[in-house]
């Protein structure tokens, strides 16, 4: 028989990575077994195991109709006065020649028939298998990217759920920075309120007079 | 007396403006003596249920091959629980770490930082805390308008 996949190993596996990895490892060990196979190995299968049976029987049908033929023979040749003479010798001989040329002919033909079938059958044996082993292949691989699907849905999944929680995460500092930084805040509010008035600033002239200006003031005040 | 007269000149402010002043002069001082004020709730979330299937998926992945997987091993911390069950990540135990360190490390440089705020437990003042050290927020030389 033709080497088959084993099948502790295309058993179902209870992850689609395992599976994966089971089929591509069964379709490996197959294809590679393929490569130095030939069909020779797996005809004796296919081998009828009757075909000696009917090529004996063959053989038993041309041995009586010679048996026949050769009676028939020396029936002639007595009526003719000829039994045992050459001629006779010669007839037989070319009959017998005829009828094993005849047995020869059948077997072979049926040998033939036999080996044939044998071959046709176990190379289409061959065929399925490495068929079977490259399907199995591309079924691994469906249960390979059945696993990176499922993968790729919860890491999606999981990622939008971990973004919620960091964007309530995130509120929550930002609501403790408002809180943290509120004195600095109202500090701020409040500088702005000063800083918004218009210019405060004053200024203020005071002028003290000398003895200059008074004796000034004096002169003026004198009667001309 | 001087032989011929003097002139002065002098700024003034509206009493209430000065006030204003001394007052946010007063509270910008409160506050900086206030110090750092850390962070101690959550700031990285942890990652969900969901994603963990996905990295124990990747090491079946892994493992189904025949590669190095890690076995189950964890590289992330145990995550903490926070308020309404927010399972995430803070940074506080480091930072108070590196807190710890620098003043066992430093102690002068930790004392010299800590100076200027006050104590975050007692309230206590540090030595160089704006408050410890007052000034005169009279205005110099000049005189009030107003009320």
């Amino acid at each position: 028989m033709a080497g088959g996949a084993n099948p502790a190993m295309t058993q179902m596996a209870s992850n689609p990575y395992q599976q994966a990895a089971g089929a591509q490892q069964a379709a490996i060990g197959r294809v590679g077994q393929g490569m130095y196979q030939t069909a020779a190995g797996g005809m004796g299968t296919y081998q009828n195991p009757y075909e000696q049976a009917v090529v004996n029987k063959t053989l038993r049908d041309v041995g009586g109709a010679a048996q026949l033929g050769l009676n028939q023979l020396g029936a002639q040749a007595q009526q003719a006065r000829a039994f045992g003479g050459s001629r006779h010798g010669i007839a037989e001989a070319e009959a017998l020649k005829g009828y094993q040329q005849q047995a020869m002919d059948q077997v072979a033909a049926l040998r033939q028939q036999g080996f044939n079938t044998a071959l046709g059958a176990s190379q289409a044996d061959l065929q399925r298998q490495l068929g079977a082993a490259g399907q199995m292949a591309g079924l691994g691989q469906q249960s390979f990217g059945y696993g990176q699907a499922i993968q790729n849905q919860q890491m999606q999944q999981g990622a939008m759920q971990q973004q919620m929680m960091q964007n309530l995460i995130n509120a929550a500092k930002q609501q403790y920075a408002g809180y943290a930084g509120q004195p600095n805040q109202a500090m701020n509010t409040f500088m702005s309120g000063i800083s918004g008035m218009p210019n405060m600033g004053g200024q203020t002239s005071s002028y003290n007079p000398g003895l200059f200006n008074y004796m000034q003031l004096g002169a003026s005040m004198m009667p001309k | 007396m001087a032989k011929g007269g003097s002139k002065q000149d002098s700024v003034t402010l509206p009493k209430f403006y000065e006030t204003a002043l001394q007052q946010q002069i007063g509270m910008a001082g409160d506050v900086a003596q206030t110090g750092y004020v850390p962070y101690y709730g959550p700031e990285v979330a942890a990652f969900s249920p969901m994603q963990q299937a996905a990295f124990q998926g990747t090491d079946q992945m892994a493992g189904a091959f025949g590669m190095p997987t890690t076995g189950g091993q964890q590289y992330m911390p145990q995550a903490e629980t926070f308020a309404g069950g927010v399972q995430g990540y803070s940074s506080a135990p480091i930072y108070q770490q590196a807190v710890d360190t620098l003043a066992a490390q430093r102690p002068a440089q930790a004392e010299q930082l800590s100076s200027f705020t006050i104590d975050p437990v007692t309230g206590a003042l540090g030595a160089n805390a704006p408050t410890m050290q007052p000034v005169a927020l009279e205005m110099q030389g000049g005189s009030r308008r107003g009320k």
